[in-house]
C-alpha cells in the first residue's frame, strides 16, 4: 500500500495525525479488502483504531493455529464476516501417539458458536480437531452456504458423518479429507450427493479403506465439470481410473488408486491415452502397488508434473529412474526410502528444479540400510534449489550433512531424522552436533528444524547462537544438561513452536524461556525432567499462558511427564479431560 | 477347560473357583499374606472368573509369580517386569505399595488405573531416567524382535505407516455387517441424527469397531468386534494382525494370548477408563464395555484394575 495515498504518516514526519480519519471509511474497506494476507491484515490492525475497525469488519478469512489458545465468542465478536475458517487442535506429537485420546480440541463448541454468528460460512480447514458425526451434520445442516471442508489429521468420525455433507451440502465445492483417524464404515457415502449437485472442484478421498460406489464416482465425476482435484482410494483399480480420467481430463491434481491388476493390453493403450489427454495434470499421487508393469501408463503427462508423491508406493530405484528420467520440472518430490541411495542419485541427476524432497521409510523398525548419508548427499550436489528436506535415515555422519549445507544453502526447512535415538556419526562416532551446527550457520533462512542422532549441548549453542529465523524445532533424545535448551531459548527470537522430548531438560530450562512463551504458540515437553514444582513456578509468573500437564498413569507426582504450554486469551481450558491438568 | 492363570503355585484360593461368579472376588480377610490364584473357566462360552490376589511386601520378587492378568509370567520375566516405571523412583522398596493391590482395605484406595491408562500409549518400555538424567537409547529399552520400542518413534505420521498394513486391516474389519437402515433415507432434513445408537448400540450391533494398540508397536489397529462371537476369535484375530510376522521366530499361538501363557496380556479399557482383562466376563457383557483394547507386555500386568464380581457392581 501506498503510504501516501493512504495517507499514512510515518512517524517522526510530524503531519498532522487527524488526517487519517479523514478518509472515507469505504475507501480503506476497499484497499483491505485487496489484502488477503493474514500477516498483512495484523499489521493493518495495528495502525490505529480506525484501522482496526475497518480491517476487522472486512476480513473474511481467520486461521486459529490454536484452539485453546482463543475462544469462539471472542474471535466472533472481534471478526462479524468471517466466511472461512482455519482450525487447528492437537499439538504435533500427537500423530505419534503421544497425546491421550479425548484430550480435547472438539470443534462442535466453535461450530456452535459460528452457527449464528456466521451462517454464511463457507470454507472450514480442520487440522488435528476431534471431529464427531454429529459434528460434521451439524456443519452440513446450519451453514446453508457451506463450500469447502477440509480435515487433515483429524479424528473421530466415521462415513457417516460423510454422508451427511454429501447429502445436505448443496454448493459444495471441495470435500478433502487426508490422513485422518476414520472409522470407516463402508457404506454408501458417496452416492449420497444428489444427481443435481455439480459444483464439486476438490475431491480426495485417498485415505478411505472401503469400497465407493464406482457408479456413483463415475457420475459424479461426469456431472462435476469443474473439477480440478480427484484422489481416489486405493479400492479404485486403474481401469476404473482410466474410465474417471477419461470424463475428467481438466484436472490439475490426479491420486491414483491401486496399480494392482494386470491390464489387458488394449485397457494400457486407453489408459495412457486417457493420461495424455490430461494436459493440465501437475500433481501425481498415491501410486498403491506400482511396478515397472503399469507404471508407464503415467509418462506421457510426467513431463508436466511439478508435484509426484510416490510416498505410498514401495518403489526401487530403477522404477524411479524411469519417472524422474521425463520428469524435469520437479519440484517437490516424497518418495519411500526403498528408492535407495541409488534412486537418489537419479533425483540428483535428473531434478535440477527440486525444491523439496521428502523420504519416509518403508518400515520404521526394519533395520535394513535404507537410505544414507551418500544418498543425500547426491540430492544436495543435483538439486541446488533444495531448500525443503525431510529425510529418514538408519545413519549419517556429519561431514555428509555439512557437505549438504554447503551445496543447498537456502535450506528453509531441514528435517533429518535418524531412526535411532542418540545415534552418532557411524564412521567418526562423535555426535551429530557439527552436523546441525553447519546448518545453522550456513543456512540462515532456517525457518524449521527437527534435529536427531547423538546431540550434546554443543549442537543447541550452536542453534541459538545462529538460527535466528528459527520457528519450529524438534528435539529427541538428544542434549547433555539444561544449557542446551536454555541456549536455544534465550538465542532465538523468533521461535514459535518448540516440541521436545526424552531429552534432560528440566525446570530450569523450562524457566528459561519465560520470556520467550508469550510470543510463542506453543511448547511441548515429554519425558524429559520438568516437575510439578517447575511449572507451576511458570504458570505462576505468567498468567497469560496455559500451563497443562498431561498426568501419565502411574509414575512420580511430582514429575510432570508431559507438559504443553501455550498462549491464550481465553484462560484455562474448560473443557480438560480430567487427566489433563492446569496450572 | 479350567486355565488357570496368574501364580503357578497352584494354592486353591479357597473362594467359589468354579462357580458362576459366586464368591467374594477380593479377599474379606485382607490379610497380606495370602496368594491365590486367578482361574477362568469356560464351560459353554460363558467364562467366569474369581480373582483375587495381593503378595506381600516380604516376598521375594523371584519368587512371586504375580499375574493379576491372563499372563503367566515365566518366574523370571514375572519378576523382573515388576520393576516397570513405575517403580523406577523408588527403587526397590517402592514397589510393595503397587504390589498389594487387592487387600480388602486397599480397595478404596486401590490402584485403579488412571482413566487413560489403556488409551495413552505411553511408553511402557523404557525404564524412567529422569531422575538420573542420562538418555535413553535404544538400547536402554526392552525391544520387539524388530527394533526399538519407543513409543511414537519414529515420528512417521499414521498416512505413511507401511502400507502394506492397510490390507491386515482389512482382514479383520471388513466383516461387518451392514449398517442400519432406519435412520437412512436421503435427504432427510430432520435434526441431527443420533450417531450414537448407530455406532454403539448394542441391540442393532452393526459394524462394532475398537481401536487396538499393542504394547511396542507404533501402529495401532482397528476390530470389529461384531464379526466376533468368542474370545478364541478375538484372539485369533489379533494373532494374525500383531504377531503373524513373528510366527517364525515367536510361538505366540492365539490361544496363547488369552490363556496367559505368552508374554503378552490382553487387556481392555471399559466404560469407566478401567483397564481390565480380558476373558473375565461372558463375551456379551465384555461387548457392551469394552472401548478398547490393549495387549500389554507381561511385565505391565500390574497396573491393572482390581477385578471384583460383576454382580456386585454394574459393569
Amino acid at each position: 500500500m501506498d503510504p501516501a495515498a493512504t495517507g499514512v504518516t510515518v512517524a517522526g514526519t510530524g503531519a498532522d495525525p487527524a488526517k487519517t480519519t479523514m478518509f472515507p471509511e469505504e475507501f480503506l474497506k476497499r484497499t483491505f479488502s485487496l489484502i488477503n494476507s493474514d500477516k498483512d491484515r495484523n499489521s493493518v490492525s495495528l495502525v490505529c483504531k480506525d484501522w482496526y475497525n475497518v480491517e476487522r469488519m472486512s476480513r473474511r478469512h481467520v486461521s486459529i493455529r490454536n484452539c485453546y489458545s482463543v475462544s469462539p465468542e471472542i474471535v466472533t465478536a472481534r471478526f462479524p464476516a468471517i466466511r472461512s475458517v482455519t482450525l487447528k487442535g492437537k499439538p504435533r506429537f500427537s500423530d505419534f501417539n503421544l497425546v491421550p485420546d479425548d484430550w480435547g480440541a472438539d470443534v462442535q463448541p466453535w461450530l456452535n458458536v459460528f452457527a449464528t454468528a456466521y451462517p454464511f460460512l463457507e470454507e472450514l480447514r480442520l487440522k488435528r480437531m476431534a471431529v464427531s458425526d454429529e459434528s460434521l451434520e451439524f456443519l452440513a445442516l446450519n451453514f446453508d452456504d457451506f463450500k469447502a471442508l477440509s480435515m487433515l489429521s483429524c479424528e473421530g468420525f466415521s462415513t457417516l458423518g460423510l454422508e451427511a455433507i454429501a447429502t445436505h451440502c448443496k454448493n459444495l465445492t471441495e470435500l478433502d479429507i487426508q490422513e485422518n483417524g476414520i472409522d470407516d464404515l463402508g457404506g454408501d457415502w458417496l452416492s449420497y450427493f444428489p444427481e443435481n449437485l455439480t459444483s464439486l472442484e476438490v475431491l480426495n478421498f485417498s485415505t478411505l479403506t472401503s469400497e465407493v460406489s464406482f457408479d456413483a464416482l463415475e457420475s459424479l465425476v461426469s456431472r462435476c465439470k469443474s473439477l480440478r482435484v480427484l484422489k481416489v482410494n486405493r479400492k479404485i483399480n486403474l481401469e476404473q481410473l482410466g474410465k474417471l480420467l477419461v470424463l475428467a481430463p481438466q484436472l490439475i491434481e490426479l491420486g491414483t488408486g491401486t496399480f494392482l491388476e494386470e491390464l489387458v493390453s488394449g485397457s494400457v493403450n486407453g489408459l495412457e491415452n486417457a493420461f495424455s489427454k490430461c494436459g493440465n495434470l501437475v500433481t501425481l499421487s498415491s501410486f498403491w502397488d506400482a511396478t515397472l508393469l503399469h507404471l508407464p501408463v503415467v509418462y506421457p503427462v510426467c513431463g508436466n508434473l511439478t508435484f509426484l508423491n510416490l510416498s505410498y508406493a514401495n518403489i526401487g530405484p530403477d522404477e524411479l529412474e524411469q519417472i524422474l528420467g521425463r520428469s524435469k520440472r520437479l519440484v517437490r518430490l516424497w518418495v519411500v526410502d526403498t528408492v535407495g541411495d541409488k534412486g537418489l542419485e537419479a533425483v540428483g541427476s535428473h531434478c535440477p528444479l527440486l525444491e523439496e524432497l521428502r523420504v519416509f521409510p518403508v518400515d520404521p523398525f526394519d533395520q535394513q540400510l535404507g537410505v544414507t548419508d551418500s544418498g543425500l548427499v547426491a540430492v544436495s550436489k543435483g538439486c541446488p534449489k533444495l531448500h525443503y528436506i525431510l529425510y529418514f535415515c538408519q545413519r549419517m555422519t556429519n561431514a555428509a550433512v555439512i557437505t549438504v549445507a554447503q551445496n543447498c544453502p537456502n535450506f528453509t526447512h531441514f528435517r533429518l531424522c535418524i531412526m535411532n535415538p542418540s545415534e552418532p556419526d557411524y564412521l567418526t562416532n562423535e555426535p551429530m552436533d557439527e552436523a546441525f551446527g553447519a546448518i545453522v550457520k550456513t543456512c540462515t533462512k532456517l525457518e524449521r528444524l527437527s534435529v536427531s542422532g547423538l546431540l550434546t549441548d554443543l549442537a543447541f549453542e550452536y542453534i541459538g547462537k545462529y538460527a535466528k529465523n528459527l520457528e519450529t524445532l524438534s528435539v529427541a533424545f538428544a542434549g547433555d544438561s539444561d544449557l542446551g535448551m536454555e541456549y536455544v531459548m534465550r538465542g532465538c527470537p523468533k521461535l514459535k513452536r518448540v516440541e521436545i522430548r526424552d531429552c534432560p531438560f528440566g525446570d530450569s530450562a523450562l524457566l528459561s524461556g519465560l520470556t520467550q512463551y508469550e510470543s510463542m504458540r506453543s511448547l511441548w515437553m515429554s519425558d524429559c525432567n520438568v516437575t510439578m514444582d517447575g511449572c507451576k513456578k511458570l504458570a505462576e509468573e505468567m498468567s497469560r499462558l496455559n500451563v497443562e500437564v498431561i498426568k501419565d498413569e502411574g509414575g512420580d507426582d511430582r514429575l510432570a511427564n508431559k507438559v504443553y504450554v501455550y498462549r491464550t486469551v481465553a484462560g484455562p481450558r474448560k473443557d480438560a479431560p480430567p487427566f489433563v491438568v492446569t496450572l | 477347560m479350567d486355565v488357570t492363570l496368574g501364580l503357578l503355585d497352584h494354592i486353591p484360593a479357597g473362594d467359589d473357583g468354579g462357580g458362576g461368579g459366586g464368591g467374594g472376588g477380593v479377599p474379606s480377610g485382607g490379610s497380606t499374606t495370602n496368594r491365590s490364584i486367578l482361574t477362568v473357566s469356560k464351560e459353554d462360552n460363558k467364562n467366569t472368573m474369581v480373582m483375587s490376589s495381593e503378595v506381600t511386601s516380604g516376598e521375594s520378587l523371584d519368587g512371586l509369580e504375580l499375574g493379576l492378568g491372563l499372563s503367566i509370567g515365566g518366574g523370571g520375566g514375572g519378576g523382573g517386569g515388576l520393576k516397570s516405571k513405575m517403580v523406577a523412583n523408588g527403587g526397590g522398596g517402592g514397589w510393595s505399595q503397587y504390589a498389594r493391590i487387592l487387600t480388602a482395605k486397599d480397595f478404596h484406595t486401590s490402584l485403579v488405573s488412571k482413566p487413560n491408562s489403556c488409551s495413552s500409549s505411553s511408553s511402557v518400555n523404557i525404564p524412567n531416567s529422569s531422575t538420573s538424567g542420562t538418555k535413553r537409547t535404544a538400547t536402554d529399552s526392552v525391544s520387539p524382535p524388530n527394533g526399538t520400542s519407543v513409543v511414537g518413534w519414529p515420528p512417521v505420521s499414521k498416512a505413511h505407516r507401511m502400507p502394506t498394513l492397510a490390507n491386515q486391516i482389512k482382514s479383520a474389519t471388513e466383516n461387518f455387517v451392514s449398517k442400519p437402515e432406519q435412520n437412512k433415507s436421503k435427504n432427510q432434513t430432520i435434526g441431527i441424527k443420533d450417531y450414537s445408537d448407530e455406532r454403539n448400540g448394542l441391540s442393532n450391533k452393526k459394524y462394532r469397531s475398537v481401536k487396538v494398540n499393542m504394547d511396542g508397536t507404533l501402529i495401532g489397529r482397528k476390530v470389529d468386534l461384531n464379526a466376533h462371537t468368542s474370545y478364541e476369535m478375538l484372539a485369533q484375530t489379533l494373532h494374525e494382525m500383531f504377531f503373524s510376522r513373528w510366527s517364525s521366530t515367536e510361538a505366540v499361538k492365539p490361544s496363547r494370548l488369552l490363556d496367559g501363557t505368552s508374554e503378552f496380556v490382553l487387556t481392555y479399557e471399559d466404560k469407566d477408563g478401567d483397564c481390565m482383562l480380558v476373558g473375565d466376563v461372558p463375551w456379551e457383557m465384555f461387548l457392551s464395555s469394552v472401548k478398547r483394547l490393549r495387549i500389554m507386555k507381561n511385565s505391565d500386568s500390574n497396573e491393572l484394575a482390581p477385578r471384583f464380581q460383576e454382580t456386585n457392581d454394574s459393569v
